[in-house]
């Protein structure tokens, strides 16, 4: 999803404000708002990572999101993916220090998109909501942490490590709490992935090892849930290139405690690889190119059920598939999010995220 | 020559003929245009408002205090999907609004009228509401926050409630009728523009018949020659149609700000900024009357068959009188617009096919009682005129009709409204009280001053906003408050239309409210009803003491007394009426304006606001007017130009009379006592037509259009001004025929030839 939904919802936000962006980039050279007197930000590898401020919002920048991706599961052992992601967008870069403008213009500087999805039992459960930003009804913070659209808001409670996740959606609802363990993974050149061969990218750190519990109520039925989550923070000022066509984005949580980040941005001519390889003990590793191999394993329309990932260097032949349903979240812009459960060299779960597959559901 | 040239030689010869065809089509298409431009916008406004806002709710503060940014992000930010709705008027452009389409998602297929993120906003009328808010700096705006119905079971946070969402007061369906009414008024100009260029036609047929002849000698086919004049119909309509639709749309804009105010006023829906039809729809309209108007003989044997199987020609009268009585006890039962404008069509059908008749009749009836052979000759003479004059005597007719009935109508209107509006100013200066000014230093002040130095009456405005519920189980409906103390003799002279006994003293007394006309009449509230009456937080249970009448605005109001508005209530706006007494304003507004620390205050007397209403209200009846004066005109015209030509084919007939003997000035006299005979009986035949089509417009079709009725009121002067401008025309004819008998006698031509074959 994430870069090619946004280059679509920025698409949406032209309609309601001014001419369309380009489709797509032909370099990174020059991005940003040329009528602005402050250009965009954009991410390169001297840029370095900064906690807790990164976890708020970078409003010099064009797109940013938080992402959560969660694989539960009931007491009677059932499992329940769970997303929830919210995506800021700017139409007008502002410095981080710079005052926002007054609310009582309604001011269109940035909006921002929230998506939340359960899958369970073979059902998938979708809601989305949209805002303007500046106005107060949806925004973020770094400290205290909070990020809020309507009454949907992930934000950290007394404790800075553990977050609450509530979602209210017309006939289901999540309420979480969410114990983050372990220091953030930054990938990439110290949290600048690239995204491109010739060296294009956003910034980019996880926290991989979260606890979570809570209730997922589903058509009036509540359940009570467990299990693993994985958060993304990323930021950048570009989309897809030009003749980029989708990308295939995996988060995997190995049941030998390893984790791995894999992700592929499928080109015309080629396909630019990359990931982050995070031993149970020892420091994450940035995958290069080369050193891992993604395909899908079913035909050769749709959204592919059945990956094979390997990174040799790290003996993993892995082999990912989606349970059966239509885990597509239907909204301005469909895309695919499921849980993957993983077998082969190593067995374990994750999640998996397809965008550029067309409308059909299954290969 | 070529058979066209061979055919437009006609015109040649017969330049004003052409000219006259060509006015006709090109007035009766600008009229036509100008109005089907305006109603297609203000329907496409009015369609546009209504779906945009279908069953929606909205939710207001229950303090009565205006909505802002920040009650739209609690409601958010507590779940509630609410979207702004900010309307910006532009007097100049219509109104436009502001909505936010990322808000408006959550509405889903509810939001059917606003547009889906991802569609542009146009300005047609919806713009981002960032945009709006930039315009509202300069104009007047109300925001308003709407919420999907779905979630109005659910109760608000304390401080907010429900309550129904209109663009005006539920007035889509009066909106509807009034545009009907104006379409009713564009068929029947349509009408007499068909009547008239028809008239004309058929005369140059007439005058063409000999040529008709002479071409068919030569060889050329009839039906060739009538394929070619079909062309040239064709193509004259075409020639003339372009420039009256763009003078149509030229009028349309000249008009559009008086109509915007009249669609606003009279039903508070705005005209907004948007499409209003294209160029397809007049060019085609006026192609097919034209060509219908003109060839319209094709369907005479059809229409020769359908008289005949009533029976003999001299007893055509009573189907048609079946008929005209029919279409009179339809107007009288009927309850819908639909068929009351069926009926008023069936009327005036069988009065315009009846009319001519009528007259032939009496003029022969007249001529076969007179002795003098010059009077039986006259009334002979206008027996032939009145049938075949018939269509533009019926055009005239109908248009003499439609300017009677629509002049009292709006005179009737005008002068209620000024008897109102007299009502309402019955102080003869206001002060508008500053913002941030302390009016309770003014109400002070002005009492003392009348107590101690001979103050007039006097009493203060305060204009705001409450919700009023009739019922518990009701939804609240946003009203205006016309808060008022203290209760004098300013207000009490009103005109009430109900009332409980001695309403004023129990206002005063704080016993209960007095309700609008609209309000009572769309909410069905009655004198005595219990109203929850939420004013600034506070919640009241009152009785209704009064329904006064309101027409110059159909927003549901309430007048209650200041004393009773609590002090969290939001004043929009106050004022002060003063009656100086045996004091000068001008001691009035120093000592004020000292009390307020004022330099300068804003003091208006009674002549400026009724002249600025008086202004209103013709900007708002301008185009009522200019159709009805612009048809009468065209009408006008056409009888003056038909009469003219008609006179002067019997022109050497009407020179027999000076070789019977007769002088010239006895022979102008003769021709001139016929042409005002013709017109006057027009004038005559149209004033109980008229009278009718007034009693229906006030007591029929106004209260369906507009939602109250009027005292019904006539007006014999302007019958003697129609009857002066038909005996004009009559005279003008004489003056002409005057002119054409001093010249040398022209070709004995055959009247048979040129008009028919009647003498």
């Amino acid at each position: 999803m994430r870069r090619a939904l946004l280059l679509m919802f920025l698409l949406v936000l032209a309609g309601c404000s001014r001419e369309p962006e380009p489709a797509g980039f032909a370099g990174l050279a020059g991005v940003g708002d040329t009528n602005a007197e402050v250009p965009f930000l954009q991410p390169g590898p001297r840029d370095s990572l900064s906690y807790p401020k990164d976890f708020g919002p970078h409003p010099q920048h064009r797109i940013e999101w938080w992402y959560l991706t969660a694989n539960l599961e009931t007491p009677d052992g059932q499992p329940l993916g769970l997303q929830w992601t919210q995506f800021r967008q700017a139409i007008v870069p502002r410095p981080m220090d710079a005052t926002p403008p007054a609310a009582n213009n309604w001011p269109l500087q940035a909006a921002w998109m929230t998506h939340a999805a359960v899958s369970f039992d073979n059902q998938h459960y979708f809601s989305e909501k949209l805002a303007r930003g500046d106005i107060g009804h949806a925004g973020a913070r770094a400290e205290p942490f909070s990020v809020w659209l309507d009454d949907w808001q992930l934000q950290a409670t007394g404790d800075p490590d553990r977050w609450h996740l509530q979602v209210t959606a017309d006939q289901w609802s999540y309420d979480l709490t969410l114990e983050l363990r372990g220091e953030p993974v930054a990938h990439g050149n110290q949290g600048f992935s690239a995204k491109s061969a010739t060296g294009e990218g956003s910034m980019y750190f996880s926290l991989v090892d979260i606890h979570i519990e809570g209730t997922v109520t589903l058509n009036g039925n509540s359940h009570r849930v467990s299990g693993k989550g994985w958060f993304d923070r990323e930021w950048s000022s570009q989309f897809l290139k030009t003749g980029q066509q989708g990308w295939d984005w995996f988060a995997l949580h190995l049941d030998s405690g390893d984790k791995l980040m894999a992700f592929q941005l499928r080109e015309k001519e080629g396909t630019y690889r990359s990931g982050t390889w995070i031993p149970a003990q020892g420091e994450p590793v940035a995958l290069k190119p080369g050193q891992l191999a993604l395909a899908p394993r079913t035909g050769h329309k749709g959204h592919p059920r059945q990956w094979r990932i390997t990174v040799p260097d790290y003996g993993l032949d892995l082999q990912l598939t989606a349970p059966p349903g239509d885990y597509r979240n239907n909204g301005l812009y469909p895309y695919w999010e499921s849980p993957v459960t993983v077998s082969g060299s190593h067995t374990g779960e994750g999640y998996m995220e397809l965008t550029g597959y067309g409308s059909s559901s299954t290969d | 020559m070529t058979l066209p040239a061979a055919l437009l030689s006609h015109y040649r010869r017969h330049p004003l003929q052409l000219l006259a065809l060509a006015i006709m089509i090109i007035l009766a298409t600008m009229l036509w245009t100008g109005v089907h431009h305006l109603t297609s916008q203000a329907r496409g406004s009015l369609e546009q408002s209504e779906s945009a806002v279908a069953e929606r709710q909205q939710v207001v503060r229950a303090d009565g205090q205006p909505m802002t940014v920040a009650d739209f992000v609690e409601l958010r930010r507590q779940g509630f999907c609410v979207m702004p709705w900010l309307e910006v008027s532009r007097p100049a452009d219509g109104r436009i609004v502001g909505i936010d389409p990322l808000a408006a998602a959550c509405f889903g297929s509810q939001a059917d009228g606003a547009p889906e993120p991802g569609n542009r906003l146009d300005g047609k009328p919806f713009v981002d509401i960032s945009k709006a808010a930039e315009l509202a700096a300069d104009h007047r705006h109300e925001l308003t926050l709407l919420i999907v119905p779905a979630t109005t079971n659910h109760s608000l946070p304390a401080g907010y409630e429900h309550a129904a969402f209109q663009v005006g007061p539920d007035t889509g369906e009066l909106g509807e009728s009034f545009l009907l009414n104006l379409d009713a008024l564009g068929v029947l100009v349509l009408l007499i523009t068909a009547l008239l260029v028809r008239s004309v036609y058929l005369l140059g047929l007439a005058q063409r018949r000999d040529s008709f002849a002479l071409l068919h000698r030569y060889g050329v086919p009839q039906r060739q020659i009538s394929q070619w004049l079909v062309v040239e119909l064709l193509v004259l309509a075409l020639i003339c149609i372009f420039p009256g639709v763009w003078l149509g749309r030229w009028l349309a804009s000249a008009l559009g700000n008086g109509f915007g105010q009249a669609l606003e006023s009279l039903f508070d829906t705005p005209l907004y900024a948007g499409d209003s039809g294209g160029w397809t729809a007049p060019v085609l309209t006026m192609v097919a009357v034209v060509l219908t108007a003109c060839l319209a003989d094709g369907l005479r044997p059809w229409l020769r068959r359908l008289l005949r199987s009533f029976g003999p020609r001299h007893q055509h009268w009573w189907p048609l009188l079946l008929i005209l009585l029919l279409g009179l006890v339809l107007v009288i039962w009927t309850h819908t617009l639909f068929w009351l404008f069926t009926a008023v069509a069936i009327v005036f059908v069988a009065f315009g096919v009846l009319a001519p008749r009528v007259l032939s009749g009496l003029a022969d009836w007249r001529a076969s009682r007179a002795g003098d052979p010059m009077v039986r000759w006259r009334h002979r003479e206008l027996s032939v005129l009145a049938r075949r004059l018939a269509l533009p005597l019926v055009a005239l007719q109908f248009a003499m009709t439609l300017v009677l009935a629509v002049q009292a109508l709006v005179t009737t209107f005008e002068n209620t409204f000024d008897q109102w509006l007299a009502q309402r100013l019955e102080a003869p200066f206001y002060i508008e009280v500053p913002a941030g000014a302390d009016a309770s230093l003014a109400t002070h002040w002005l009492n003392n001053a009348s107590e101690e130095h001979g103050l007039g009456p006097w009493h203060r405005v305060i204009r705001g906003r409450a919700t009023v519920a009739k019922g518990p189980e009701n939804t609240g409906q946003a009203v205006d408050v016309f808060g008022l103390g203290p209760i004098g003799p300013l207000v009490e002279n009103w005109r009430l239309l109900d009332s409980v006994p001695a309403p004023w003293q129990r206002l005063h007394e704080n016993a209960g409210v007095m309700v609008n006309e609209q309000l009572a009449r769309r909410q069905g509230i009655q004198i005595n009803d219990t109203l929850k009456v939420s004013l600034g937080g506070d919640t009241m249970t009152l009785p209704v003491l009064a329904v006064y009448p309101d027409y110059g605005r159909p927003a549901g109001e309430i007048l209650v007394p200041a004393t009773l508005l609590p002090e969290t209530f939001d004043i929009r706006f106050q004022s002060l009426s003063i009656t100086p007494g045996q004091l000068t304003m001008e001691a009035i507004t120093g000592a004020l304006e000292q009390l307020w620390g004022r330099e300068q205050l804003t003091v208006r007397n009674n002549r400026t606001i009724q002249a600025l209403a008086s202004n209103i209200f013709d900007q708002t009846f301008l185009l009522t007017r200019a159709m009805t004066v612009l048809t009468l005109i065209l009408s006008g015209t056409a009888l003056l130009l038909m009469g003219w030509v008609f006179f002067s084919t019997r022109a050497w007939y009407f020179r027999l009379l000076l070789v019977w003997g007769l002088q010239r000035r006895e022979a102008t006299l003769q021709l001139m006592r016929l042409s005002l005979s013709l017109t006057g009986a027009i004038t005559l035949l149209a004033l109980p037509l008229g009278i009718w089509l007034t009693w229906v417009l006030v007591h029929r079709i106004n209260p369906l259009a507009f939602g109250w009725s009027l005292p019904m009121a006539v007006y014999p002067a302007f019958w003697l001004q129609l009857g002066a401008m038909s005996l004009l025309i009559g005279l003008s004819i004489t003056l002409l025929m005057r002119y054409q008998l001093k010249n040398s006698a022209s070709t004995p031509v055959s009247a048979n030839a040129l008009a028919g074959g009647e003498r």
